[in-house]
């Protein structure tokens, strides 16, 4: 030979990779064994030298099972995990004297000939981690310990198996090689003779070391050998130091997809020094993994997304929505669904049924606002209750919801109040009017804190004082009410100022802008008073055909959507047809996001039709009108104490009385009518 | 041709699985419980992810609704972290017609591990094979070698060419 390439030798660390499955078992393993101690435990990983991508080293959950036993192509390795209970023992730790303990246990069986029993012995690894389970965020660092032995000199190039004289003989004494023997072996070539044959790694004689490949399973996709090389080297030096000076042929055993061993590598080495690994003192340990950006520290992983149950019923949900988005209507804004906040007045049967539709849509504030007890009669209808809420006798129904809804969504932020709206014409007491001071407080509060509030109370007159300030607030109101086999859904006009966008001329329609349109006492001329007096018992409680709440209920959240995907949203034009046959509008009502957006929804469940009515403004409202808002800005709790005292003060000030007097045929006027809006309108 | 009943499913995946272990490669057969369709196969490979590298688990299971295999697949990267749908896209985007993979990608529950997977949508499967003819009698082995593509899952010649069951 003639002139000699002489480099030295270096190795493909190890990279861990880490299966969910492993954190999984992890959590487990401290929540339902370990709890506070954290003594070190045994755990193994494995590595495949078929098809092998980097230089991996995979833990997973059979980690921490009593005996090893790696999947089909892999091999085993010998791990430790030292899981600490808190992120400040993990940082402190010495990181330098745990990888020197863990180094010398490493050390120690080498001397001791354990080795030769469990050559896996020699692919080393630890594991130090802190799991906090209630972010289900692990951080970790592993370490591949190994001496710092004098370096191997690389003699020649790396050779492939193939590119090696008589490689079929090779490959056949492989293939014959059990499975099992695989990752630790010797490869005996005696030309001479003509004897090429595998051995297990305990036949070795270190007479023999001429004729000797010393192959292992390389896990390694690059020309240099895999980091466990390294340990088997000092292994080898040190139960042979006859080797010290000789020429040793290391076979990295590689297999490819099929199962062919041809791009197995050949690396000749030498190792010129002695080294004792008797003399722990002077022993020196390699061996942590550098983290992502190749600095030396540990990891952090967040485990959230697949971990806690929570998130993952969050992510299933959003999914259902982007399916949505993605699907049919990509322009769709879940964002804004997600950030809306909702008020809810009513948590019945209505409430219920708005909240569950709230939910599938993805929002996430959801505040109910009731001052009932759920009652046997109640479950079967308000959909948030059950008997046993019934039988408890004290359950209350804004907090009940609340609370069922965040066991539906855990997600979602819910709040349940417990409190009575104060009405018109329903005189408060004085015994009462500090708690009724309270009450306007808090619901005025959730007013202005919302985004939305939703009418869904069973009487008129408890409508008003939401309605009042949800104009008053500027905030989008929408409105339920059923009738025994009707319902009317609506949104009240815009209150916040005019951005002046008309919307369209459409020949045969005629256009409401957002802020002309009128709130649900807008068609009414008789200001809300006291509508559970003098009535039977069927008409105070709302005896309604079932399914209409459940109608109502869908119409009002859709509704809602619809409009938060408008570009105008509560200023979002209405049409409806000149001439009074609804037919007429087909088709040409201009179409939003999710298609038209209606002021209103009038339905029939004894003839299966809807009608799409829009009504104007009423000047002389006695909830939204000029004078009202003015008059509960400028005197606000002593206006409405007033208002509370009688209802005639609300028609006074509007000047509603003149019109009751000079017509006195529309009085009798009520929601269970169908008004076409057009009376209304020149 | 197309719909395939459980038995059916059970007996060809059974085959595939040997025709695997012919020919050296990785799938498991695993039973969950004694509940049909208790029994998918599995396979796992890495796979480059411009400079990580990501585990991709693919699991052949049976949709009981659609009367077909199904691919199911889930991903980690090496510090254990799923790849969220979009990520997944992302991954096998350059691979496939992007608009195809957009229409068949999707998430949904594990029919045998009740664990929200990604999964290819069902939906046309049965036509697909249907239109496929019989390249194969073992109509798993002709699912898998279809869809398989579109999530980088590449077969072996080797597996058509294990005549006795084609």
């Amino acid at each position: 030979m003639s002139l000699q390439e002489e480099t030295i030798l270096q190795f493909a660390p190890w990279e861990s990779f880490v299966s969910p499955t492993f954190w999984h078992k992890l959590a487990e393993v401290k929540l339902d064994h370990d709890r506070l101690s954290d003594t070190k435990r045994s755990i193994s990983g494995h590595y495949t030298n078929r098809n092998a991508s980097g230089c991996l080293l995979e833990v997973d959950y059979t980690a921490y099972n009593r005996s090893a036993q790696p999947p089909k192509f892999s091999h085993a390795a010998v791990g430790t995990i030292y899981n600490k209970n808190t992120i400040e023992e993990f940082k402190a730790l010495d990181k330098v004297a745990l990888l020197a303990d863990e180094g010398k246990e490493l050390v120690a069986d080498m001397r001791s000939g354990r080795v030769l029993g469990d050559p896996s012995l020699l692919a080393r690894f630890f594991v130090l981690s802190f799991a906090d389970l209630k972010c289900h965020s692990y951080y970790y660092w592993f370490a591949f310990p190994c001496p710092l032995t004098p370096t191997l000199k690389l003699q020649g190039g790396v050779q492939k198996l193939r590119d090696v004289p008589n490689s079929q003989k090779y490959t056949q004494a492989l293939k014959a090689l059990p499975a099992e023997s695989q990752a630790f072996f010797i490869l005996y070539v005696n030309e001479k003779e003509n004897v090429c044959e595998a051995r297990q790694l305990n036949s070795l004689d270190e007479k023999d070391v001429e004729h000797y490949y010393f192959g292992f399973a390389d896990p390694s996709e690059y020309d240099h050998p895999a980091w466990l090389m390294r340990n088997y080297a000092a292994w080898l030096l040190n139960h042979c130091p006859t080797f010290v000076g000789k020429k040793l042929r290391f076979l990295g055993l590689r297999f490819n997809q099929k199962m062919q061993v041809d791009d197995s590598r050949i690396w000749e080495v030498i190792q010129t020094e002695g080294c004792d690994l008797a003399d722990t003192m002077e022993l020196k340990f390699v061996g942590w993994e550098a983290n992502k950006n190749g600095k030396m520290g540990p990891r952090m992983v967040c485990m959230r997304d697949s971990m806690d149950p929570a998130k993952l019923a969050e992510n299933s949900v959003n999914l259902n929505l982007k399916l949505m988005k993605w699907r049919l209507v990509p322009d769709l804004n879940l964002e804004i669904i997600s950030q809306t906040k909702c008020l809810l007045f009513g948590a019945g049967t209505l409430g219920c049924a708005v909240a569950r539709n709230l939910l599938s849509w993805g929002f996430k504030h959801i505040t109910l606002m009731d001052n009932g007890k759920v009652g046997f009669s109640n479950p079967v209808r308000q959909n948030l209750y059950t008997h046993a809420d019934a039988v408890a006798g004290n359950r209350m129904k804004a907090t009940t919801a609340a609370e069922r809804l965040r066991e539906i969504n855990p997600s979602a932020e819910t709040v349940g109040h417990v409190l009575e709206i104060p009405m018109p014409g329903h005189t408060i007491g004085d015994s009462l009017r500090a708690q009724t001071e309270e009450h306007l407080n808090l619901i005025e509060k959730a007013v202005r804190d919302h985004d939305v509030v939703f009418l869904l109370t069973d009487s008129r007159e408890s409508r008003w004082l939401p309605t009042l300030l949800g104009a008053a607030f500027k905030k989008v109101v929408i409105n339920a009410a059923l009738g025994f086999d009707s319902y009317l859904v609506m949104r009240h006009g815009s209150t916040r100022d005019d951005s002046g966008d008309g919307g369209q001329e459409i020949e045969g329609l005629k256009c409401i802008r957002g802020s002309q349109l009128g709130c649900y006492f807008c068609n009414d001329v008789t200001a809300p008073g006291n509508s559970l007096k003098d009535r039977t018992l069927d008409q105070q409680c709302t005896v309604t055909r079932p399914g209409v709440s459940n109608i109502a209920a869908s119409y009002a959240v859709e509704l809602l959507v619809a409009l938060l995907q408008h570009p105008l949203r509560d200023q979002a034009p209405a049409y409806y047809a000149q001439s009074g046959k609804p037919e007429e509008a087909d088709g040409k009502v201009p179409e939003g996001l999710l298609g038209i957006l209606p002021h209103s929804v009038r339905g029939m469940l004894c003839n299966y039709e809807n009608i799409l009515p829009a009504t104007q403004k009423f000047a002389q409202c006695i909830a939204c009108s000029k004078p009202v808002l003015d008059a509960f800005r400028s005197d606000g709790h002593s206006f409405l104490f007033k208002t509370f005292e009688t209802a005639k003060y609300l028609e006074d000030l509007t000047g509603i009385s003149e019109f009751t007097r000079l017509n006195s045929e529309i009085i009798d006027f009520d929601d269970d009518e169908f008004d076409m809006s057009e009376e209304d309108e020149d | 041709m197309g719909d395939l009943s459980w038995n059916e499913f059970l007996s060809q995946a059974k085959q595939f699985y040997e025709i695997s272990q012919e020919l050296g490669d990785a799938w498991i057969l695993q039973e969950k419980d004694s509940n049909p369709p208790n029994t998918f196969l599995k396979i796992s490979q890495k796979i480059k992810n411009q400079k990580d590298l990501v585990n991709v688990e693919y699991h052949v299971v049976y949709s009981v609704s659609y009367q077909v295999p199904m691919l199911f697949l889930q991903a980690h990267r090496s510090d254990g972290s799923l790849l969220d749908l979009d990520a997944v896209w992302q991954l096998f985007m350059p691979e496939t017609n992007s608009e195809d993979l957009y229409q068949i990608l999707t998430q949904m529950d594990h029919p045998v591990l009740f664990r929200p997977f990604m999964a290819l949508h069902p939906c046309r499967t049965a036509e697909v094979l249907k239109q496929f003819g019989e390249p194969s009698k073992n109509q798993v082995l002709t699912f898998i070698s279809l869809y398989g593509p579109k999530v980088q899952l590449h077969l072996q010649n080797a597996y058509g060419l294990a005549t006795k069951y084609t």
